[in-house]
């Protein structure tokens, strides 16, 4: 069949069936939305890995005089400030470690200075006694994921009170954000399906109210293809257009929400970029395309019986 | 040109077959009726013949080709030589005459100047030169069965099939039909067409085949509709 013939015939069929092509279009708009999301979340939380990975260090805190963890205790059970002895030796110690990187000293004077810094003007500040805070050094290691080892090492040593790795807390938070992406991910899924019984029932009117059409290109020998061609197109037309559309929504959301609002505010945190959209976009259109082909041709196969 | 060996069918929910154990042979440029009454299986057999069946015994030839061993996707290639009529005429409501007949050369991939050149040729022979324009609702039950038969002839085919195309038509109007099938047969082309019209079988004088619950009980060239009248 001549192309100009089957696009006829494609813009003839979305036309007559306008109420349910609007409904595809709606359908694959919400899920690509969705879908587009979870995968714009996913690339929000790498994008926040790598910034904040590389930042992340490891505290390890000394012991004071009012330090309560078992291995501040001395033979008589109370609190013994980090001797010096000691403090050296835990900072060779570290340094000899293979994963660190670097090291450095807070003191109790340092750690009220950053503290005070931190809330300034805020009642806490005023609250805090200045010797209050413990000492600790500061661990960067060559790669954030070989925290184990330090941590493993220098817990419960005397003259140690605590070994805190940021990255758990950072940890923390992206899981929190992967369970939304997952749970975006799940509602995409059920999107897809409802989009695919959707497309496939469409199929089964458009089937019906052209039977007499198709009918008379079976009995005049038109080929498999050139019957089956021009409905395939219709779904798989109408999911590109819902495509796009989910596409301009999550581009809008990135140039409003994101590059508009957000970015300015939180300038510490990082966001994910246009390439990331494009990846978003690209992916929804192919994925829609391929379910709305797939979903036709198993129609087909069962309403234009050859 | 067509060829039967045994042919039964015997539909799914049915018990007796609609098609007994026929074997009948038909030559290129043939004009065949098929008689019999109502439920005798005239339309299966020559829905067996376009194959919209499959027998459940015996073989069919068409066109030389065996249709049991014809794979699906040759099936198009087989059903452009042959042209198909029916007693509904199947049009399109909404598309011209022209169109109609346009639509079937369409669909099956001929270039838009061929279609130029033959729609109007056929549409002539079929004496509707002139109502190229009009929609089927505007046309007469015999005009509209014109149109099918052009649809039906447009690409030449080597056979045509007609299901009681006069079916739905007056004697006088039938006569005008049967005239155009014959000269269509003249130009070679073989024609089987069931019918109970039992007046156009006598007058044409061509061979009869008749089925009585699915056997054959008759085959006579240059015979008349029935025996006991
Ligand atoms: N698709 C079908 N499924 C089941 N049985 C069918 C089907 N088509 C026809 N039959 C049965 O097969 C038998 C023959 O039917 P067929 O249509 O071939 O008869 P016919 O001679 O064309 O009758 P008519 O003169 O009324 O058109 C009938 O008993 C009919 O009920
Ligand atoms: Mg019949």
């Amino acid at each position: 069949m001549r192309s100009t013939v089957v696009l006829t015939e494609v813009r003839n069929g979305l036309r007559r069936n306008l109420g349910l092509t609007v409904a595809v279009i709606l359908t694959v708009l919400v899920a690509g939305v969705l879908g587009g999301l979870s995968f714009l979340l996913h690339e929000q939380v790498n994008v926040m890995k790598s910034y904040w990975y590389d930042k992340v260090e490891i505290s390890v805190y000394l012991c004071g005089t009012d330090s309560v963890a078992p291995s501040c205790l001395g033979p008589n059970g109370t609190a013994q400030a980090v001797t010096d002895a000691q403090r050296r030796q835990i900072k060779a110690d570290l340094l000899s470690l293979p994963q660190v990187k670097e090291v450095y000293y807070e003191s109790k004077a340092d750690a009220y200075k950053h503290f005070e810094e931190q809330f300034k003007g805020s009642p806490i500040a005023a609250s805090a006694p200045p010797d209050s805070l413990p000492e600790s050094f500061r661990v960067k290691l060559k790669d954030p994921k070989t925290f184990a080892a330090v941590t493993g090492a220098f817990t419960g040593r005397s003259g140690v009170e605590e070994v805190q790795d940021e990255r758990q807390l950072l940890d923390k938070l992206f899981s929190a954000l992967n369970g939304i992406q997952r749970g975006g991910l799940i509602i995409a899924a059920l999107m897809v399906v409802s989009a695919l019984l959707l497309i496939a029932n469409t199929i089964r009117v458009a089937a019906f109210t052209r039977r007499r059409e198709t009918g008379i290109m079976r009995l005049v020998g038109a080929s498999n293809l050139s019957i089956q061609l021009p409905f395939l197109l219709e779904s798989v037309v109408a999911a590109m257009l819902g495509a796009l559309l989910a596409g301009g929504l999550l581009a809008a959301l990135k140039a409003f929400l994101i590059d508009g609002i957000l970015a300015p505010s939180f300038q510490f945190t990082p966001f994910f970029g246009w390439d990331s959209l494009w990846k978003a976009g690209a992916l929804v259109l192919i994925a829609s395309m391929l379910i709305a082909a797939s979903a036709s041709m198993v129609t087909l196969r069962r309403y234009l019986r050859i | 040109m067509i060829r039967f060996d045994n042919v039964t069918k015997l539909y799914p929910s049915q018990v007796r077959p609609a098609v007994d154990e026929v074997t009948l042979e038909i030559d290129k440029g043939e004009f065949v009726f098929l008689v019999g009454a109502s439920g005798s299986g005239k339309s299966t057999l020559l829905r067996l013949m376009l194959r919209e069946e499959r027998p459940t015994g015996g073989s069919v030839h068409v066109l030389g080709k065996d249709l049991n061993r014809l794979s699906a996707w040759k099936v198009p290639a087989l059903r452009r030589q042959m042209g198909t009529v029916f007693q509904d005429f199947r049009l399109l409501p909404n598309k011209s005459v022209f169109e109609n007949v346009a639509f079937a050369l369409e669909v099956i991939g001929k270039p838009r100047h061929t279609i130029a050149q033959v729609v109007p040729e056929v549409l002539e022979l079929v004496g509707l030169a002139g109502k190229e324009g009009r929609r089927p609702d505007e046309l007469s039950g015999g005009e509209q069965q014109r149109v099918a038969i052009a649809r039906a002839f447009a690409n030449r085919p080597l056979l045509l099939i007609a299901d009681e195309p006069t079916g739905n038509l007056d004697p006088a109007t039938s006569v005008g039909i049967m005239r155009l099938l014959d000269r269509i047969n003249r130009t070679g082309t073989t024609v089987v067409m069931a019918t109970h019209d039992a007046a156009i079988v006598d007058q044409m004088r061509k061979r009869v085949i008749e089925l009585e619950g699915g056997h054959l009980v008759r085959d006579q060239s240059r015979g008349v509709y029935g025996y006991s009248r």
